[in-house]
């Protein structure tokens, strides 16, 4: 029997609507975590899959020396596709000329992702090659036709070999981003590389494995391999692991999203508390009624137990689905609009939002149902008793779990879980006191003021307890939607700053200290822009504190059983590009040390990283030798270099007085818009050493990829504003249904509508506002910590938000306000008597 | 006999000191009795009643239904005894707003477990003059048709007793009247007993027997023999 009346309720409060804010607040709950669990899956799953071009495969393994016949056959057996790429350095030849090359011979199959693409002269329209150089044949970058003067059917010759030059070489897609560290290239086929006779136990080689598949396929491989290998000697790689521009823009992208993610779920979880403490007050009568009439409490908890399981599968099912036919949408719509294809999701997002909807619903309900079926049947004639609160505690401890719960269930982070949860619940317990502290300073303030501020001045005095805790979920919302809006921001303005429209896309390299002059005059001419010039003088370092630096690896190195000894420091293996300068160049900070301005005495800075890898430190002395002059410097600075920023970056930096007497060719880098490209050739007539870099291929793919990223984010904010509503809506309509009774009586004794609308406006405003302050505030900090410690971004101070924050929280709590009284007063008296009983 | 009570007493602790809310009560009440409970405001009349009909406990002495002592059973024993032997009439009617008239009437029959609760209501609400209106919502009755609801509701188990707490307070004269004929007629017809709390005198003169309560104390009024 009590199923049936569980049902009848269920039914007839679900058709007058009354049960709508608790299942909104469930079903948006689940909408939003499918969604975003669904979208982000599939979009990252998409990225990955488009961003793996810039590694020409989904994972790569490098190691020092051959990699095991055994490790390719597991692949092969696991349903992945491998190719074989080795790349060395070498001298290359051709008509009486020397340049040092990087060779790269690459097996059938290679690029397993992305593209080569090819022209048959230096800078003439290029296409996409479905082939590979023959036995023989050798492709070259147009940089290397420059330097050693060649023609296509020329030959190059290449330890051992010989290679008759048949295409130019326009894009590889694991070119990377370090355009001025590499060499030209040339490409080889794999079978030739052996006939070179440069690959000797101990030359300085990388094999690579690349890898492509399905991710489960790649996730078994990964498993099963990555026990096996050997931290000194192989490196695994997927797209995220690396340095690029790229990766770092996917790394920040995803963690936004996770935290986004997240911020949302805590909303709808929020919703659902507010929700859930209403729906159960708002049958303290039912169950007075119903003991009164003879239900038994098991009969009782049965009802309510059922009724509220029936809601959450009813919200739940509605949910899934709501959440299933959006993130459809925005994925046709983002699918269409990029041409990208992104991959079907899988079933776990499905648990994860039904798992929230229904541990949300469960646990934010445990204790208002406790207290429910607590209610005495006395309350038929006492409207007053609200039964026992000896459940508090488990309030507290079922939500505070649940909240931890949920951020654990989606981020599978117990760190990051931790770190919100125990800063969301600082940030709780402070915001409860400081929103009592504006409660009372309010109330002051009104005092002075006209009749509704006074009035709604007093209410807020009165229901100071009460809303503090409103404050809190207001303050809450309009912060988390703040940050949410804020970091979006910041995101994208650091995208857009790496990738303005007039970011370089040509780099130029090779300028003979002669040229920069004329060079510089050419570009004005035609009223063209050119970066400033970077001098440039190869050589290596040699030694650390009089100590050799080992550049060629032994033999037993080679096979992986040694490291170099402790004292023995690896060198770079190859010639470095050093430069000198007075100032310190834009993207770098010095991060120990200090940087030298006009000091004459010759000194060093290095590259942060250079330093950790190697062990240097500010007070190292370095040894170099340039074309054959050995001198030897301390390092005086150690900078951190943003790589990402497409601006020529130096792992060693001299200054003026160390350098500058030696030969230097220069390098720089321009911006030549579309429609001027067939300008290229006169603008360099001129300088035929000069070599050009085109970087508009990959420009273009970061470009892209980043929109899409940026779409998803605008979709994962619009769900997270959506989530902090539906908060402020559950929580104006809670205190609505306490403030009804005051406003009977107000009514009752004649207060003009106007005056009652008035003062219950002005009291949301003066919550919003001091929500909105507090939020911002709340905020700041907040992205303070995220920026520095999470997206390796600049901190920054948002004063818009101080304005923005207060006033949206006033317009919005204030005007919600003002809906939900708008709608009581409509109602007569008698009608509004009759509804409270 | 129906309704016993031996030196029933309720204190309430208040920050001035103990109230006497219910000073030492005995009463008896026999079946088929209709009993009025008169008094001022305030005076404890709702609380005896809440007492009798096992809502609240005593302070101290006993209250038995069918000689069944209250006192020893706990909420569930209690509440039982209520729906097999108790009905309730309240001045705020009580209706539960998200069920229709029919489905409030039938709900103490179905907590109770009675298989023809449905058929049950149907009869008593058509009995009320409410046979048209089975699928309304309180809220779109009158308040002297929310109270007749109440009625059939109270009526529905076949109650011994029912307990009715000032059913015509929140209704105008007419309708008042209307509503006591009704309460009347019905508590005739199934030979319930009643015990009503009311300050409306005229009401009380249509009971058998009048009590009165003045500041926690109750004495019997008239005793009519008829």
């Amino acid at each position: 029997m009590w199923h049936k009346i569980s049902w009848r309720l269920l039914k007839q409060e679900l058709r007058r609507g009354e049960l709508t804010i608790m299942a909104a607040a469930i079903v948006l709950s689940v909408t939003a975590v499918l969604s975003l669990a669904l979208f982000t899956e599939r979009l990252q799953a998409g990225l990955t899959e488009r961003s793996a071009e810039f590694l020409a495969a989904d994972r790569v393994l490098s190691s020092r020396r051959d990699i095991p016949e055994e490790w390719l056959s597991r692949a092969q057996d696991e349903g992945l596709q491998t190719a074989d790429r080795v790349v060395f350095n070498s001298m290359a030849f051709a008509n009486d000329e020397l340049a040092l090359v990087d060779v790269k011979a690459v097996s059938e199959g290679y690029p397993l992702r992305g593209e080569l693409r090819t022209a048959q002269q230096p800078f003439a329209a290029d296409q996409v090659a479905d082939d590979l150089p023959a036995g023989g044949e050798a492709w070259v970058a147009a940089a290397l036709f420059q330097e050693l003067n060649l023609s296509v059917g020329d030959t190059l010759e290449i330890g051992n070999s010989e290679f008759e030059v048949t295409r130019v070489l326009t894009y590889e897609p694991d070119v990377g981003f370090s355009v001025f560290t590499d060499s030209p290239n040339v490409l080889i086929n794999y079978s030739e590389l052996e006939a070179t006779g440069l690959i000797q136990p101990g030359s300085r080689v990388r094999f690579n494995v690349l890898f492509a598949g399905e991710n489960d396929d790649l996730m078994r491989y990964e498993e099963w391999l990555k026990p096996q290998l050997n931290d000194d000697t192989h490196n695994w790689r997927s797209i995220e692991d690396g340095d690029s521009p790229l990766a770092r823009s996917l790394r920040r992208a995803e963690r936004f999203m996770l935290l986004a993610s997240l911020l949302g779920v805590v909303l709808a979880a929020t919703a659902v508390a507010v929700a859930a403490q209403r729906y159960c007050q708002r049958n303290y009568d039912v169950v007075a009624i119903f003991k009164t009439l003879g239900g038994q409490r098991r009969q009782i908890q049965k009802i309510f137990i059922l009724h509220l399981l029936l809601l959450t599968g009813f919200s739940i099912a509605t949910g899934l689905l709501l959440g299933w036919l959006i993130q459809g949408q925005v994925v046709d719509l983002v699918a269409r609009y990029f041409d990208v294809n992104l991959p079907a999701g899988s079933g776990r997002g499905y648990l994860l939002a039904a798992g929230t909807g229904l541990v949300s619903a469960v646990m934010f309900t445990l204790y208002p149902l406790l207290r429910l079926i607590e209610i005495p049947p006395l309350r038929v004639l006492n409207r007053e008793m609200t039964g026992t609160d000896r459940w508090r505690w488990l309030h507290w401890v079922a939500s505070g779990g649940t909240i931890y719960l949920l951020l654990w269930l989606y981020s599978q982070q117990w760190l990051l879980s931790t770190a919100l949860f125990a800063g969301g619940a600082l940030a709780a317990v402070v915001l409860l006191f400081v929103s009592r502290f504006f409660i009372r300073a309010s109330r002051q303030a009104g005092m002075q003021a006209g009749s509704a501020w006074r009035l709604a001045m007093a209410g807020l005095q009165r229901r100071a307890q009460a809303n503090s805790v409103q404050m809190l979920s207001f303050s809450t919302a309009i912060m988390l939607l703040l940050l949410v809006l804020a970091l979006r921001h910041e995101l994208l303005a650091d995208w857009q700053e790496q990738l303005p429209d007039d970011a370089p896309n040509f780099f130029l390299v090779n300028v003979a200290q002669e040229n920069v002059a004329p060079l510089k005059a050419r570009f004005e001419q035609r009223d063209l822009e050119i970066n400033e010039m970077y001098p440039i003088v190869p050589g290596r370092m040699t030694a650390v504190n009089d100590v050799a630096v080992v550049d060629e690896v032994s033999k037993e190195q080679a096979e992986g059983e040694t490291a170099p000894a402790a004292e023995q420091r690896e060198g770079f293996g190859r010639e470095l590009s050093l430069t000198w300068r007075d100032t310190l160049p834009p993207n770098n900070t010095v991060v120990a040390g200090e940087w030298w301005g006009d000091d004459p005495q010759p000194q060093v800075s290095i590259e942060s990283e250079v330093a950790e890898r190697m062990r240097l430190g500010v007070g190292d002395e370095l040894t170099f030798n340039i074309g054959g002059q050995v001198f030897t410097v301390p390092v005086t600075s150690v900078r951190e270099v943003n790589w990402g920023s497409l601006q020529p970056n130096f792992y060693m930096i001299f200054n003026t007085a160390t350098l500058a007497d030696f030969p230097a060719t220069y390098i720089s880098s321009f911006n030549l818009p579309e429609d001027r490209k067939s300008e290229l050739y006169e603008l360099f007539k001129p300088f035929p050493q000069v070599s050009l870099i085109d970087l508009d291929a990959i420009m273009e793919q970061l470009r892209e990829v980043i929109e899409q990223v940026s779409i998803a984010i605008l979709f994962v904010l619009i769900l997270v504003i959506v989530a902090g509503v539906l908060v402020l809506l559950a929580q104006v309509q809670a205190s609505m249904e306490e403030r009804q009774k005051e406003l009977v009586i107000l009514r009752t004794l004649g207060a003009p509508a106007k005056l009652l609308s008035r003062s219950v406006t002005y009291e949301f405003v003066v919550l919003g506002a001091i929500s909105g302050l507090i939020a911002t505030l709340a905020m700041e900090l907040s992205l303070y910590i995220l920026q520095t410690q999470v997206f390796e971004l600049a901190a920054t101070f948002h004063w818009r938000f101080w304005l923005i924050g207060p006033i949206a929280g006033a317009v919005i709590v204030g005007s919600m306000g003002r809906l939900a009284c708008a709608r009581l007063i409509r109602r007569n008296t008698a009608q509004l008597i009759r509804r409270l009983g | 006999m129906l309704i016993q009570t031996a030196q029933l007493r309720k204190d309430v602790e208040t920050s001035e000191g103990i109230l006497h809310i219910l000073k030492p009560t005995d009463l008896k009440i026999e079946a088929g009795e209709t009993v009025a409970i008169v008094g001022a405001s305030g005076s404890g009349k709702s609380t005896l009643l809440s007492l009798l009909a096992g809502l609240d406990l005593a302070s101290a002495g006993d209250v038995s239904i069918d000689n069944v002592n209250l006192g020893d059973l706990d909420e569930e024993q209690r509440a039982k005894i209520r729906a097999d032997k108790v009905g309730f009439i309240f001045q705020s009617f009580l209706l539960i707003p998200s069920l229709t008239a029919l489905e409030n009437v039938m709900l103490p029959a179905e907590l109770a477990g009675h298989k023809q609760a449905e058929a049950q209501a149907r009869e008593l609400l058509s009995k009320v003059g409410l046979g048209d209106r089975l699928t309304h919502y309180p809220n779109q009755l009158s308040g002297g048709e929310q109270q007749r609801v109440a009625i059939a509701r109270a009526f529905v188990g076949t109650p011994k007793i029912l307990f009715a707490d000032e059913p015509t307070g929140n209704l105008d004269a007419t309708t008042g009247h209307k509503v006591e004929d009704l309460l009347f007629q019905m508590n005739q017809d199934s030979g319930t007993t009643l015990v009503m709390v009311t300050h409306d005198s005229e009401l009380a003169e249509r009971c058998q027997r009048v009590l009165r309560m003045e500041a926690g104390k109750l004495t019997e009024v008239t005793r009519d023999v008829a």
